[in-house]
């Protein structure tokens, strides 16, 4: 299928925080209360439409457990999005996320998008972390945030499409090297690339109006 | 200086020394000398020596060369001379014209070479830091030493390359590089490095991979490209190879339809040269992987339909229809169209579709199958167009329909070649391949089609002339009483169990004919040889099926009869292990591992895969059957048919209730109206009561009135009496209303008593059908 842009992305997070769930739930529209631990790193893929115009995503679900963690590290540099995951019921899971953060920073380009999410929303009676503290977070690191379950689907498809209105602002910003695939953007076989200035304006205002 | 002067030069006065001591002076000065040029001498002399003495520079030198690599970082020309002396270490493959033994000498050192310098994983981080250097002269021999390392001791190394961040982009940039060598070495590189190890396989595609790869793969011309052209394709298959995440990537990447060009072959195809040929099977092996059996069914099945809609399937089926392809080339492609149309309807109606250019166009299954049957075909091309037709009939209940309807006499078309025919020529012909082939290809247009089995019953052949014609199924029978190969009966023994199983009429058929049941039970106890047990074996479970699938229709063959001969004839026991022949055959796991049919010669042509699971459904259900003794038969009938009862009872419970709440909810309808029809009335006859009471006090009233005007106006008679008249003629009326009002009032009282009554007796029904209801579900529970 003809896309106008490839964006790739990562899921990171602790173990057990539903990583591979908001995946199913964005590709398939499943939810699989029984999942098997991920090993090593998943593929996944969807196309959504910011602007109106097509844009695929390529997604990779990566295994939380710290084993994991030095293979899924060669993953970073290439992703243009990166939506880190913790549950609001485990603090110990949100009081990692500056470990991630540091690791991602790291390891990846610079501008790379992080979207800050706090899954599991649906276990409010269960919850050990407050939306605010999440909210509080975010802020201080310059990242997007949100309360997701993929349980409910709340939010899922929104996690994935404002990452990507962020990236498409980016690009129209020019901030983003489109050129250079190991970004983790690449432009659609059809795309006309002279006419970029053109759309712009447009679909800053545009991205700007849906995102938050 | 002096002596080392001496070394280098040759002339030295006194003793020549020894290999030994050459390297090792040459390791004091690498190691001491303070001068760069020294020390880029002294490794350059190394790196001379490295080939002649290898163990000896290998042993004194390895640690010696890697602190270089550490420390002269700066100087890319001793970086170079020390990567190329530990990559002529290091690797086995220049030693050529070599006997065994001494390879095995080499290949050992090789060994042992690579694990003292892996043993620090830091070396090889170190290496993977310096192929960051663009030099030439350092970059080239740094892929060739990792190259050498990933081929002697591949699993450490990779762990190692893994683990280290960047390592495995910074080793895909090398498909970047400009200059081609280091290019197609790092091709070679990253073969070595993907071999069998999905974790780095999945980074290596992540990191673009299969954009980087495929468009090497059309720059260098496609498959009239050359080896660097293969090594691309090698690393494909490495990367997509079992490799569910990579596969999905691929399909989602649209790199499927990427391949479609690659099949573009044109009108005159002799003359392939070798690299094209090898280039051509890799590139066909790479659309199997995508679409193997193996895979998950969801992955095959989209991964067939992009197939389908970019045309790849239609470009392999020109190859297939091409005249002068290789017939390798040929073999490969009939095996790849198999697993792309497996399963898949709209590939496998397109497939039936396919005209070959002949004139008349004959369809392409029918030219197929004419190779099949067609004993001077190569074995492989014949093994492949089974496999074809097989893929084309998998859960393909139209295409069954369509093949057995060729042989049916209401659709036959005597004038062309139809695939029944060659199926039936197949059967009967001299050639026990042919035989194996044709019944196993019928047996697969009845596979789990029940329609198609019977129908094919109603095939009849015609034998010589004069005589009646013979239905297919005792000719088929009649073939193997006469004792033919046994490659021949096993196949007629396979399409009959196929055949017959879970199809009752089809059972009732083969018993019908007296000498059947005689032949298999002759066959199942004779006390055979080694090669007559696999036809045993066949026999015993046709005879188990006979059981199985047996709606007693036939006195003499009823289910108790055909057990009762068993048990007399052959015995139970003997029975069960004649059965047991056939998956303990040698040759039965490796058929039930994989659909296509593979043998490695014409004699192993026995089994066949959806035999293989036909055999598994059918073996325990019929040892079982035949252990039973005919009273345990009877009673599990018997709980059986008390089962039936119960559930029979509990259906009906089941429909009384339902029956009941309908009848309730109506009454419950009914008592609603009548209530609110029943307070209406109240209403009214309250309003009425009212007005009657109205009219009672309007006549009390009057009545003073003239009681008090007759007192009072005795005087004036005659105008009392008028109005007395007038008055008298009020009352009359009066009487008359309050008469009709008494008689309506009382009419009313007996509606409203009525009524009630109803409303009684439904509240009586309701409290009665409830307890009713209740004591049902009891039962049932």
């Amino acid at each position: 299928m003809a896309y106008a842009y490839l964006f790739k992305y990562i899921i990171i997070g602790d173990t057990g925080v539903g990583k591979s769930c908001l995946l199913l739930q964005f590709t398939d529209k499943r939810f699989q209360p029984v999942h098997d631990l991920t090993i090593g790193v998943e593929f996944g893929a969807r196309m959504i439409t910011i602007d109106g115009k097509q844009i695929k995503l390529q997604i990779w679900d990566t295994a939380g457990q710290e084993s994991f963690r030095s293979i899924t590290r060669s993953y970073y540099r290439g992703a243009a999005g990166a939506l880190l995951v913790y549950d609001i019921t485990r603090r110990d899971t949100f009081n990692h996320l500056t470990t991630w953060l540091e690791d991602a920073r790291q390891h990846s380009n610079s501008n790379m998008v992080i979207m800050l999410i706090g899954n599991k929303s649906d276990l409010e009676s269960r919850r050990e972390v407050k939306k605010e503290e999440g909210e509080a977070f975010a802020r201080e690191h310059g990242l997007i945030f949100m309360e997701t379950s993929a349980k409910t689907a709340s939010n899922v498809e929104e996690a994935f499409i404002n990452t990507a209105k962020e990236i498409y602002e980016k690009i129209q910003e020019g901030v983003f090297d489109i050129n250079n695939e190991a970004n983790g953007i690449k432009i659609g076989p059809q795309h006309p690339t002279t006419n970029s200035t053109l759309s712009s304006s447009q679909g800053g205002q545009q991205a700007g109006g849906g995102c938050c | 200086m002096n002596f080392f002067r001496g070394v280098m030069g040759g002339q030295a006065t006194g003793p020549q020394p020894t290999g030994a001591e050459t390297i090792q002076k040459l390791c004091d000065r690498v190691a001491s000398s303070t001068l760069l040029e020294d020390r880029r001498d002294a490794v350059r002399a190394l790196k001379s020596l490295s080939k002649k003495y290898r163990m000896e520079v290998g042993t004194q030198a390895m640690d010696h060369l890697i602190h270089i690599l550490q420390t002269d970082r700066s100087d890319s020309e001793i970086l170079g001379y020390a990567l190329d002396t530990l990559y002529y270490i290091i690797c086995n493959d220049e030693e050529e014209e070599q006997d065994e033994n001494s390879q095995k000498q080499a290949d050992d050192l090789g060994i042992k070479f690579t694990e003292q310098f892996i043993q620090d994983p830091e070396h090889v981080t170190l290496l993977l830091s310096l192929l960051e250097e663009f030099d030439f002269h350092v970059r080239w021999p740094g892929v060739k030493l990792l190259t050498a390392l990933l081929k002697n001791q591949g699993v450490q190394v990779q762990g190692v390359i893994l683990v280290s961040p960047m390592g495995v982009s910074r080793l895909m940039d090398l498909l970047a590089d400009s200059r081609e060598v280091i290019r197609n070495d790092g091709l070679l590189l990253l073969q070595q490095l993907t071999k069998g190890n999905a974790s780095i396989q999945k980074i290596v595609a992540f990191e673009n991979a299969f954009e980087r790869l495929l468009d090497i793969i059309s720059e260098e011309g496609s498959s009239d490209g050359g080896i660097v052209v293969e090594d691309c394709l090698l690393l494909l298959l490495n990367l997509l190879k079992n490799n569910s995440s990579n596969q999905n990537f691929f399909k989602e990447g649209s790199y499927i339809q990427r391949m479609k060009p690659w099949f573009e072959v044109g009108d005159d195809n002799s003359g392939w040269s070798a690299q094209k040929v090898t280039n051509l099977h890799l590139m066909l092996q790479l659309v199997r992987v995508m679409v193997s059996p193996v895979n998950s069914p969801g992955a095959t099945s989209s991964c067939q339909k992009s197939m389908y809609q970019c045309g790849l399937l239609q470009q392999l089926c020109t190859i297939l229809m091409a005249t002068g392809v290789p017939a390798d080339i040929l073999t490969e492609t009939i095996n790849t169209v198999s697993e792309v149309i497996r399963g898949s309807q709209i590939n496998q109606d397109y497939f039936a579709s396919v005209n070959a250019p002949s004139n008349p166009p004959r369809p392409a299954i029918v030219v197929l199958l004419m190779s099949m049957v067609n004993e001077r075909q190569p074995f492989v091309l014949r093994c492949a167009v089974l496999y074809c037709f097989q893929c084309f009939l998998y859960k393909n209940q139209k295409g069954q329909g369509e093949i057995v309807a060729t042989l049916l006499p209401s659709t036959i078309d005597a004038n062309s070649i139809s695939a029944g025919q060659l199926l039936c020529g197949g059967l009967f012909s001299v050639d026990s391949l042919s035989n194996w082939c044709a019944a196993v290809a019928l047996a697969h247009a009845l596979q789990d089609n029940l329609t198609q089995k019977e129908q094919l019953l109603r095939v009849q052949l015609a034998t010589s002339l004069g005589k009646p014609p013979v239905s297919l199924l005792q000719q088929c029978t009649n073939i193997l009483s006469q004792g033919s190969k046994v490659q021949t009966r096993v196949g007629l023994l396979m399409l009959l169990c196929t055949w017959i199983s879970n199809c009752p009429i089809a059972v009732t058929h083969f018993l019908h004919n007296q000498e059947n049941v005689p032949f298999l039970t002759a066959q199942i106890s004779e006390n055979l040889g080694e090669d007559e047990r696999l036809v045993q074996g066949l026999c015993a479970l046709l005879l188990g099926i006979c059981i199985c699938y047996n709606d007693n229709s036939l006195e003499n063959y009823t289910r108790e009869k055909l057990k009762q001969l068993i048990e007399k004839r052959i015995g139970k026991e003997n029975f069960v292990e004649k059965l047991c022949f056939i998956n303990k055959h040698e040759l039965y796991s490796r058929a039930a591992q994989k659909p296509q049919p593979v043998f490695p010669s014409p004699e192993q042509m026995l089994f066949d895969h959806e035999f293989t699971k036909l055999v598994k459904d059918l073996e325990g259900v019929i040892t079982k059957t035949v252990h039973k003794s005919s009273e345990e038969e009877k009673k599990e009938e018997e709980v059986k048919k008390t089962l039936e009862q119960h559930d029979n009872i509990v259906t009906q419970y089941k429909e009384l209730i339902r029956e009941q709440d309908s009848q309730l909810q109506e009454l419950k309808e009914q008592v609603a109206t009548l209530s609110s029809q029943n307070e209406q009335m109240q209403t009214t006859v309250t309003q009425q009561l009212a007005q009657i009471q109205q009219h009672k006090d309007q006549y009390n009233i009057l009545k003073l009135k003239i009681g008090k005007d007759n007192q009072s106006q005795s005087g004036s008679q005659g105008d009392g009496s008028q109005v007395n008249g007038l008055q008298t003629e009020e009352l009359t009326q009066l009487k008359e209303e309050l008469e009709e009002l008494r008689q309506q009032h009382a009419l009313l009282q007996t509606q409203l008593a009525d009524k009630d009554a109803i409303v009684n007796t439904l509240v009586r029904n309701l409290c009665q059908k409830k307890p009713v209801t209740q004591i049902m579900f009891n039962c049932l529970l």
